[in-house]
């Protein structure tokens, strides 16, 4: 008896569901998912974009690091925008209002748009929030990046940087 | 008692959250309401410590956690 | 999960991170912050059922300070300090209610009855009657028998106040998935000091749905206590004789113990709306853990006595035996789960303890956590515990031995040894006839050597191997219920009060089965506390970006003044705020002064105890007194600062006799030895900077309005020793002034470049002529002056010169009526010493004080500033008789919003 609970523990692990993970990978196509913006019934696809470096990143209001972010994510958009980098921020609140308060505390002046039905988390598989994913001109995914400190910034710009150059407009 | 309890015990737990694991999925971004400060385990670390420090003066189970040590408690 | 491509590497790596899976960041981070708290525990009085209990009962005044920083992006840092000053009176034992343990202070005044006004300890040398059974018997005064009593009861004594502090660190980096910490920290108070280490680790699997936790910590404590000056001669200590060390006059218990912590933990999330943990954890201590001032009551019962229905019982007090081995069990389980109809989170805990002392206990914990209206948190509480007895708890123990008896040979014969040299090893015996004979039978001479009986001690194999009757061992249950209201003031910043009371009685144990009413008692708890939040310090700025609200300060200000001097920087944007804390500690030792010059002993003796007949007796040899101070800064305009600050305090002193003094009167008591102690909160301070003028941005002027409320207590009295009641401590041990006080001061700071400097004049005029205790504290005035120098862009160094003065206090303490061996004394206040008499206070001192300041510019810790200072005595004249003046260290922490 005492054997058999010992082996209990040991038999019930059959029964858990090995996570299955999958991610995103680097070269792959980006989704071309439906976008809408905050507060209005506007459309918007990533395809849109094509021809420009496309930085995607998923926030939410009651993310810490995301609250972290928003500052390199305003200064990478004034320094980069001109030379054609556009960043989403695609905010994954399921209140809205959750967001607009966010937004009064952390302004942001790249585009943020709302992904009303987690069509667009589930289409890029977003595992860690905030995520975000690099995306060339081509519409390839270059990098992904996943959760956010401080001292990253200068590695992500630098990834930006490197795919203004390296590819021809 | 107490070694059958740890050969038990803890592959037990180990095994009950891997499979409590399949029961719940829930994706990064839903992860909002479990976000919220009044949903967290320790709302205040500083009174915790007060209380489990006036608890432990006048009950002999004290909490043996990680912190060890404060006071031989003779109040 | 969506199945998308994946690509051979990738599905490699993913699998070679399938188990603990791919991290998700976990939203209920951890973010920077700072926090402080302040508690008060009162206990109620114990009942005592036989004698009324004036004792003041446990209070214990605590402060908490934390601080959590990121050092590096993932690398953090936590530091915990907490101190609390205890006093009251505690049980030292229980003994059966018949024994009078607690014996009434009676008051006998001439020409009226004696009136009973308090109860003193007397844990042995008592005898009681108990039946054929063992059982207590109760009579009354005039003798007469009125049956069987088996009531008990806690004998208390009151101790004097004592002071713990301690502080702990915790460095850790965190990976994507995991985290590694280690720490340690070190306990420390009169007698009992306590190391500890710890290492902690913690994995993330499934996104983060999972995470396990595991801890080691491994703790080494050393005992090393006074045994009760009063109690000791009444102790029994024999079982511990070989850690007992004599010094003086006061005896030493010393002991070691050890205690190797683990304990695993799962945190599993159920849904989006609810997540479990459960917790394991094992820890064994060995070594010494008894509570070195409790003691077991045994009544010895000499079974050789003539009664059989009415024995006599001797009352002796044990000190306390318990195992040298304690295996411990605690399994917990925690459900958290949000409640969206309020928005609240309900958190229930359930933990359930066993350990091989045969203690098993229960706890179940709930609390409701509701936000109401974005910035407060209304959480009540309420929690159960019972617990069982340990194996070896007993209320007192009887004994069929008697406590000391005659030695007897192996045939019976009483042993009797020579009465001038009994342990030269010579055994005599009385034949049948009752004459005397040495051990060969051989017949003695009575006129050469007279005899005394060889008494053998008790045999403690006759006792149980462990026994105690500390409440904490003891069954039963006990219910508590709390409130704690948090609000968010700023961005920044929140303040909490919180309050608790606990009962704990017999009869609330699971089951039933507990311990009687005697044991019964209850606290309650409040505490109040302040939470700085650094990651929103900085929240809305880029990085690098230094216009934002605190760095904009600072540049404006320059150099920061030194850490010494208070109000001397205003903050110059409405609705700014500033948190900071400063810690203050002096010692004055060495010499005693009087004027500037040393005093002699001698001169000390005639002079220093200006209204004592016979002349001084004692002088203090140093104190020392440390100030935690809290402040709290609003700019409602641009040209008026608000500032809150408390303040907690602990003090320690110690005296010795001077030379020359007369030896001790019968029944005088010397202080000297231990020392005093005091400590707890102190007076809180309201203020207000106005601005006067700033002049383009050099000159800048301000004028600070203060008002001081005495929180602090001024009624601190000494213990009750040897019979007799002792008054209050000396004014400089009280922890306030005991009144309003006014505190205005003028304050100029400029700066240039990279000097700045300032000057300030303050004053502190008492509002009222004298406070509850019957005196005041003298007048202050300061001024001072100083410059700084920026050496680096974070580093600047000061230089200040300092002269103060304070008046001698005026007035004196309140006589306090007491009773010294049973006769009441109009004034029992101590007079003995230099420290009592109100003259040998205030006085002029000139210093200089040396200093450094560091800012943070940059970075998510910007904002933040740290300053240190050393005063040192130039010159000092005091009044009457004082020691002199060893220095003060000030050390400063601020951030500014």
């Amino acid at each position: 008896m005492l054997i058999n609970l010992r082996l209990l523990p040991y038999a019930l692990l059959a029964f858990a569901p090995w996570q299955q993970v999958a991610a995103l990978a680097v070269n792959d196509a980006a989704p071309n998912c439906a976008l809408s913006t905050i507060n209005s019934k506007q459309a918007l696809h990533l395809s849109d974009y094509r021809g420009k470096v496309v930085y995607v990143d998923f926030w939410a209001s009651w993310c810490g690091p995301c609250a972290k972010s928003f500052p390199f994510l305003n200064e990478l958009h004034q320094q980069l925008h001109a030379r054609g980098v556009e960043i989403i921020g695609v905010n994954l609140d399921e209140t809205p209002a959750d967001a607009d308060a966010f937004l009064a505390k952390y302004p942001a002046n790249f585009t943020i748009v709302t992904d009303n039905n987690q069509q667009c988390a589930q289409d890029f598989a977003v595992q860690a929030m905030p995520s975000s994913y690099i995306i060339d001109q081509k519409g390839q995914i270059h990098h992904v990046h996943l959760g956010f400190k401080a001292g990253e910034a200068a590695e992500l710009q630098a990834l930006v940087e490197k795919l203004l150059t390296t590819t021809k407009p | 008692m107490p070694k059958l309890r740890c050969y038990f015990l803890l592959p037990m737990l180990i095994a009950m959250s891997l499979v409590l694991s399949g029961c719940s999925s829930v994706a990064p971004w839903q992860r909002g309401t479990l976000a919220k400060p009044q949903m967290a385990a320790s709302r205040s670390e500083l009174a915790a410590t007060m209380r489990s420090h006036n608890y432990g003066s006048r009950e002999a189970a004290s909490s043996s956690g990680s912190s060890g040590g404060g006071g031989c408690g003779c109040y | 999960m969506a199945a998308t491509k994946i690509s051979p590497l990738q599905a490699l790596t993913v699998a070679a991170l399938a188990l603990p899976g791919l991290w998700a960041a976990d939203c209920q981070a951890e973010e920077d912050e700072i926090n402080f708290q302040y508690s008060r525990y009162q206990e109620s009085r114990r009942n005592l059922i036989k004698t009324p209990n004036h004792s003041t009962p446990i209070e214990v005044d605590s402060l908490f300070g934390s601080a959590k920083v990121t050092l590096a992006d993932r690398v953090k840092f936590a530091f915990n300090y907490s101190q609390d000053t205890w006093s009251g009176a505690t049980p030292i034992t229980v003994a059966p209610l018949v024994a009078g343990s607690n014996q009434s202070v009676v008051q006998t005044v001439k020409g009226s009855k004696p009136v009973v006004v308090g109860a003193s300890p007397i844990i042995a040398s008592r005898q009681i009657i108990l039946n054929k059974n063992l059982k207590p018997l109760a009579f009354n005064n005039k003798g007469k028998f009125l049956g069987k009593d088996l009531r008990v009861v806690n004998v208390l004594s009151t101790a004097s106040p004592e002071t713990r502090k301690q502080g702990d660190f915790k460095l850790g980096y965190e990976w994507d998935e995991a985290a590694l910490y280690a720490g340690g920290g070190i306990s420390v108070e009169n007698d009992y000091e306590s190391r500890f280490g710890n290492i902690n680790g913690r994995w993330d699997l499934n996104q983060k749905l999972t995470t396990l936790n595991l801890g080691l910590s491994y703790t080494n404590s050393d005992t090393s206590a006074i045994i009760d000056h009063d109690a000791s001669t009444y102790l029994t200590k024999t079982a511990f004789l070989k850690q007992i060390d004599n010094q003086g006059a006061y005896q030493i218990l010393t002991g070691n113990r050890q205690d190797w912590g683990s304990n695993f933990g799962i945190s599993q999330v159920l849904n989006k709306e609810a997540f479990v943990e459960a917790n394991v954890a094992y820890t064994r201590s060995t070594g010494y853990m008894e509570n070195p001032y409790k003691a077991t009551t045994v009544v010895f019962v000499d079974p050789e006595q003539p009664g059989i229905n009415r024995l006599i019982g001797d009352v002796k007090a044990l000190l306390e035996q318990r195992p040298d081995e304690r295996d411990q069990w605690a399994l917990t389980g925690s459900y958290h789960q949000y409640i969206g109809l309020f928005d609240a989170a309900l958190h229930f805990n359930y933990r359930y303890f066993q350990d091989t002392w045969g203690i098993s206990a229960h706890t179940f914990e709930a609390e409701w956590a509701q936000p109401i209206a974005t910035t407060w948190t209304l959480t009540p509480r309420i929690r159960y515990y019972s617990q069982d007895a340990a194996d070896f708890y007993t209320p007192y123990l009887t004994s069929k031995q008697a406590y000391e008896g005659i030695a007897k040979d192996a045939t019976g014969r009483e042993i009797l040894v020579d009465a001038d040299n009994p342990n030269n090893g010579k055994q005599y015996f009385r034949n049948d006839d009752f004459n005397l004979i040495d051990s060969s039978g051989n017949l003695v001479d009575e006129n050469t050597l007279s005899t005394i009986p060889k008494t053998v001690a008790f045999d403690p194999k006759k006792l149980p191997a462990n026994f105690s009757s500390d409440q904490r061992l003891s069954a039963f249950g006990a219910i508590s219920g709390g409130v704690n209201l948090k609000k968010q003031i700023t961005k920044g910043v929140s303040v909490e009060a919180g309050f608790e009371y606990y009962s704990h009685a017999g009869g609330l144990k699971l089951g039933g089965g507990g311990e009687g009413s005697y044991a019964d008692f209850g606290y309650y708890v409040a505490n109040a506390s302040l939470n700085v939040n650094l990651a929103s310090l900085n929240a809305g700025r880029k990085p690098g970006d230094h216009t934002g609200h605190s760095a904009h300060h600072h540049h404006h200000q320059g150099g920061a003044a030194p850490a010494g001097v208070m109000f001397a920087h205003m903050m110059n944007k409405a609705d700014d705020v500033m948190v900071g804390y400063r810690f203050m500690h002096s010692h004055t030792g060495g010499n005693m002064l009087n004027g500037d010059g040393i005093a002699s002993d001698a001169s000390i003796l005639a002079n220093g105890c200006a209204t004592r007949k016979a002349g001084c007796k004692m002088v203090p040899t140093y104190m020392d007194m440390s100030m935690h101070m809290l402040d709290i800064m609003y700019a409602p305009t641009d040209w008026l600062n608000l500032m809150l600050m408390p303040q907690f305090m602990d003090m320690q002193m110690n005296l010795r006799q001077l030379d020359g003094a007369p030896a001790p009167k019968l029944g005088e008591h010397i202080h000297a030895g231990t020392g005093h102690a005091t400590g707890g909160i102190g007076d809180t301070g309201m203020y207000a900077m106005i601005k006067l003028f700033d002049l383009s941005s050099i000159h800048h002027l301000h004028l600070t309005l203060g008002l001081s409320a005495p929180t602090g207590d001024v009624d601190i009295t000494l213990r009750r020793t040897h019979k007799a009641d002792e008054g209050f401590i000396h004014y400089g041990m009280q922890l306030g002034s005991g009144t309003w006080d006014l505190k205005p001061s003028l304050t100029y700071t400029g700066q240039l470049d990279d000097w700045s400097w300032g000057a300030q004049v303050s004053t502190t005029r008492r509002l009222e002529d004298k406070n509850a205790s019957g005196y005041a504290l003298g007048d202050i005035f300061e001024s001072t002056a100083w410059g700084s120098y920026r050496l680096n862009h974070w580093l600047s160094a000061s230089v200040r010169g300092l002269y103060s003065a304070q008046s001698a206090v005026s007035g004196k303490f309140n006589p306090t009526p007491g009773l010294v061996k049973g006769k009441l004394k109009k004034n029992v206040n101590p007079n003995n010493s230099s420290v009592d008499y109100a003259s040998n206070y205030g006085g002029r001192y000139w210093d200089m004080g040396f200093g450094l300041n560091a800012q943070i510019n940059n970075g998510d810790l910007a904002g933040n500033s740290f300053g240190v200072e050393w005063l040192q005595p130039v010159a000092t004249d005091v009044n009457g008789y004082q020691l002199d003046r060893g220095g003060a260290i000030s050390a400063t922490w601020a951030v500014a919003f």
